[in-house]
């Protein structure tokens, strides 16, 4: 009897100790990318949204799956780099909503492309409020490295970079800026941004 | 990232020989250029995101590229961007719809099979030993089983997926640094090191020793780019879409793709 009182209560214990970390790790970075991953795949694997009639609703859901999981704020404050602290609040914006936008059009680009590739998780780390998210992406048979590298704010983990092969979203837009914001300053950027962003709408981009 | 092959044949020899000094030289070096390939990256220590609430130390960090050269560059840049839509796109349109995928798709597989004495070299070199048994496993069965490497057997039944290593990256691994820049016509993006690693490993192709003529080589070189161009159609042109500066955009991918693959820590890609 006494036995089985210590087995119940060892066991219980168990679950107690147990139970702490698995409820952290609801919270954690990969448990919160995941769902929101999902639901852009979904989008696209999604039969009823095929086709060129169901385009702008499959756009609308991408835009809303992409808004879930970016810190786009973060994300054009580390690609603008000192620039960001040189110009004023109404130009951040400005520039952070260029940056949603372009990286809007970038996604439904690339996804609309997308044929059921699968995303596997290899591992997460989390430092202090940041953390890494290693994921492959398997197409064709090649397994790609897709890092997405994340920041906490408030309760979520949002996504500020991604990096694939070794490449870094924000690096690469980072050193293109660089190059066009020492000829042009941050009004000759802006301006390279609209009209970038103008010609997908317009479809005229090559 | 395809590998093209150039033909100036005296030129070729005696880089080959050099590169051939070279290993020879520093092959009691081998254990020291090991690095782990199957572990994720772990980019959150990585000097490039452990900046914290810094954002100015990124900039001038491991970011920039040595580019002396880039009016130049620039230059030929321009020039492949012509290739490209006035040249390459044409002809490889054309070879699509006269090959099948799938034929297109073996012929990958022989390009790639009759390349894997310079893999193996390379992975000797870095001492990845593994990779190097299995690149001559895949060479023995896709030889055999899958007709001279027109088909692969190895990944398909044994899930032997074919590991990748090139000269460059086997000197980037010993320690060398990349120099300047170089954006190759044909070729693109490159830097000294890589140049250097191209050269050595056309000489160690067997491509080199077959006999052919250069006429002939050009023609193979050919074939293995348009071929290697059909089965990865857009890569370029969703490049220029999405960049604001394709040339800016071309140079840092390469700078930090090059970099990551002689860092291994599960960086590459696998099949």
């Amino acid at each position: 009897m006494m036995k089985n009182i210590l087995a119940i209560s060892l066991i219980l214990l168990c679950f107690g100790i147990f139970r702490v970390p698995l409820g952290q790790a609801d919270e954690g970075p990969t448990a919160q990318l995941k769902p929101t991953l999902k639901s852009l795949t979904d989008v696209l694997a999604d039969e009823s949204l095929k086709g060129d009639a169901h385009r702008a609703e499959r756009r609308t859901r991408i835009k809303e799956a992409i808004k879930a999981v970016f810190d786009f704020r973060e994300m054009s404050r580390r690609i603008l780099g000192r620039t960001w602290n040189e110009i004023q609040a109404e130009e951040q914006k400005q520039f952070t909503d260029q940056m949603i936008k372009l990286l809007e059009n970038i996604y439904i680009g690339k996804l609309e492309g997308y044929s059921g590739q699968q995303i596997e998780y290899i591992e997460e780390r989390i430092k202090g409020n940041r953390a890494l998210v290693s994921t492959t992406v398997t197409d064709n048979g090649v397994k790609v490295p897709v890092n997405y590298i994340l920041n906490l704010v408030g309760e979520k983990w949002l996504v500020y970079d991604i990096n694939i092969e070794g490449v870094s979203l924000v690096g690469n837009y980072r050193e293109q800026f660089k190059s066009i914001l020492r000829k042009d300053k941050f009004a000759g950027l802006l301006k390279v941004l609209e009209e970038k962003n103008r010609s997908f709408e317009t479809g005229t981009t090559k | 990232m395809k590998k093209p092959i150039l033909n100036n044949v005296a030129f070729l020899w005696c880089l080959g020989a050099l590169a051939l000094i070279l290993s020879v030289m520093v092959l009691p070096a081998v254990a020291a250029a090991v690095v782990d390939v199957k572990v994720a990256p772990d980019l959150l220590t990585d000097g490039l995101y452990d900046d914290g609430e810094k954002y100015d130390g990124w900039e001038e960090a491991e970011r920039e590229v040595a580019d002396p050269l880039e009016p130049l560059n620039r230059a030929v840049f321009v020039f492949n961007d012509k290739l490209y839509f006035w040249v390459l796109k044409p002809v490889r349109n054309g070879y699509s719809a006269v090959l099948p995928k799938d034929v297109r798709v073996c012929l990958e597989n022989f390009f790639d099979n009759l390349a894997s004495p310079v893999v193996l070299v390379n992975t000797l070199l870095q001492g990845r030993f593994d990779d190097a048994g299995t690149v001559l496993s895949r060479f023995g069965i896709n030889t055999v089983l899958g007709v001279y490497g027109l088909a692969d057997p190895a990944a398909t039944e044994f899930s032997l997926y074919p590991p990748s290593a090139d000269f460059g990256q086997t000197l980037g691994r010993y320690g060398m640094g990349e120099g300047v820049y170089l954006y190759w016509p044909l070729f693109g993006p490159s830097n000294v090191r890589d140049s250097i690693g191209r050269f050595a490993d056309t000489a160690a192709h067997p491509l080199a020793y077959s006999g052919l003529n250069s006429a002939e080589r050009t023609g193979y070189s050919g074939a293995n780019l348009i071929n290697s161009l059909s089965l990865s159609p857009n890569e370029y042109e969703e490049m220029k879409k999405y960049s604001l500066d394709p040339y800016v955009a071309v140079r840092q991918g390469y700078h930090e793709y090059r970099n990551a693959r002689i860092k291994g820590k599960g960086w590459e890609s696998e099949k």
